[in-house]
């Protein structure tokens, strides 16, 4: 089909081709503008998602519930001990105690935590490869046999509710993707429904004189692929401009939950098939309507 | 004959006395309404040179758009170059449409296109090369004379040479059968003589000619063609010659 695209220069007469001069490239310039804007959030979010929950996935939090600070003391010294000697723990970091009331603080109030409130100590962790349900439950029985009153929290459980939203922000922007591909189609029958009907005369002629349906559709194919080849030049280039400048205000943000979010570089080979994409769905839905209603007449 | 005229060239390409079109008991009906053409039956032989006459209204071009196959008839059996044209399916069509030349009443020229191109257009359609159809397309403009105006709009042009255009495009393919609605309509007698010309140069070389026309002097201009005459959509066929084989043509200078 991409074929149909070549024509010889008589046959290109038929159907005058308006080189931009028309609405449909500059409406296909603004769908494919917005796809490609929502097609690069979702790869961005995509991509955070990924990065953010495999870093999470791989580690825990232990605490050590113990009222003496003494004992306390000692059963983290033993619980790391006991981590760093584990194959699969990649690194152990004792939180400083001064840390940990930092992060009581807002909630508490500053200068009320001293030695006396029995405040847990905490160990992260971080595994080598991201551990199985058993590895933490096993993880909990190894050490407890050092501190009984021990807790594992993995940091992808308290996560879990950000990464479902990002899940759900990933489908709602590949839905809105494949809706605005319903609505380019939409806009290609349109336009080409109304060319038809300009050309009417010029496709009647052809098919009385024994032009075939083929024939006549390898006209308004090329025709449309042109302003969607222009319309998705246009679009792209306005889109790239925006995702490279919000792509460097990201950047500028605070590490943090963003610090993940970036636009990947085998986005960009993406976002470049998006627009040959549509020249494609855009001639097969200019041959099937074009064919389509010449099958109306005899 | 002028020796100029450019289908001289061609070869004849029809076997003699196979029938190019046969209509049996054929009536056609728009819609709901009474019947345009009632119980037409007859046969058009290769080499025969046919004029269809009537009053307005009569259902000329009703005729003459089954006979292009731009229509299917309501009820009846038309062959058409040997085939069952109502159960042809529409895939085949356009190939039985390529041996078939119509000159329209209206012309049908297309708008933007040059004359040059308007007259080439039916050979594109076929698939024949630039190379292999600038020679015959230069030539046709030659004689029907607007060599000057090849490149030239419809627009841009008068009526009589319009019509020109509109029978050097139906006839450059070398049709099998050649069907025109008025075609002299809007020139003057020499023009017309000219053109009728062209119609019987193509005619002795095995093209069925089918001229639906008004013009009384124009059914004088060829010996031995014959007449079709609808009357409110009947087919009256007072010489009987229709259901005989043809005589020879001889066109009187």
């Amino acid at each position: 089909m991409l074929l149909d695209f070549v024509l010889p220069a008589h046959d290109r007469k038929l159907i005058p081709e308006g080189r931009l001069s028309g609405q449909m490239p500059w409406v296909i310039a603004i769908m494919l503008f917005l796809t490609l804007l929502v097609a690069a959030g979702a790869l961005t979010l995509t991509e955070a998602a990924r990065q953010g929950g495999q870093d999470l996935a791989r580690q825990v939090t232990v605490q050590i519930i113990e009222s003496d600070p003494a004992q306390r003391a000692a059963q983290r010294a033993a619980v790391t001990r006991t981590l760093r000697n584990m194959d699969s723990v990649a690194e152990v970091r004792p939180v400083p105690d001064t840390q940990v009331r930092a992060l009581l603080e807002p909630w508490l109030g500053t200068g009320v935590i001293d030695a006396d409130v029995p405040v847990p100590a905490l160990v992260d962790v971080r595994f080598g490869s991201v551990p199985t349900a058993k590895t933490l439950t096993r993880l909990q029985s190894t050490l407890r046999s050092v501190a009984p009153n021990i807790r594992v929290d993995s940091h992808s459980s308290w996560m879990a509710p950000f990464f479902e939203l990002m899940r759900a922000l990933i489908w709602l922007a590949a839905v809105v993707f494949l809706l605005l591909l319903v609505a380019t189609s939409a806009v290609v029958i349109l336009a080409v429904r109304s060319t038809l009907n300009t050309h009417r005369e010029t496709i009647e002629i052809m098919h009385m004189m024994g032009g075939t349906d083929l024939q006549a559709a390898r006209l308004f194919q090329r025709r449309v692929a042109l302003d969607a080849l222009l319309g998705g030049v246009v679009g792209f280039i306005v889109a790239a401009v925006v995702i490279v400048s919000v792509g460097e205000r990201f950047a500028a943000v605070e590490p943090g939950l963003l610090s993940g979010a970036h636009f990947p570089y085998y986005g960009w080979a993406i976002l470049a098939l998006i627009p040959l994409a549509v020249m494609a769905l855009a001639m097969l839905m200019a041959r099937m309507t074009v064919i389509s209603a010449l099958k109306r007449i005899l | 004959m002028n020796s100029l005229c450019p289908v001289m060239s061609f070869v004849p390409f029809i076997a003699p006395m196979q029938s190019v079109v046969e209509f049996d008991n054929v009536g056609l009906r728009y819609g709901t309404g009474v019947e345009t053409l009632t119980d037409l039956s007859f046969t058009l032989y290769p080499g025969s040179f046919y004029f269809l006459t009537g009053a307005s209204g009569a259902g000329k071009t009703s005729l003459l758009k089954l006979l292009y196959l731009a229509h299917r008839p309501s009820r009846g059996a038309i062959r058409m170059f040997g085939h069952d044209a109502i159960t042809l399916p529409r895939s085949r069509l356009p190939g039985f449409r390529r041996r078939i030349g119509v000159v329209f009443q209206d012309f049908r020229l297309v708008a933007h296109l040059s004359t040059f191109d308007n007259i080439a257009l039916p050979l594109r359609i076929a698939g024949i090369q630039e190379k292999d159809l600038r020679g015959p397309v230069t030539e046709m403009l030659a004689w029907i004379g607007l060599t000057e105006r090849a490149d030239a709009r419809p627009a841009t042009l008068s009526g009589g040479e319009q019509q020109r255009i509109a029978i050097a495009r139906a006839v450059i393919g070398r049709p099998e059968m050649l069907v025109a609605d008025e075609p002299t309509g809007n020139v003057d007698p020499e023009m017309a003589r000219r053109l009728l010309q062209l119609f019987a140069a193509l005619n002795k070389l095995g093209t069925t000619v089918v001229v639906a026309t008004h013009d009384i002097h124009l059914l004088q201009e060829i010996e031995g063609a014959q007449m079709m005459r609808l009357d409110k959509g009947r087919l009256s066929d007072p010489t009987g010659s229709l259901r005989h084989p043809p005589r020879p043509l001889v066109l009187k200078n």
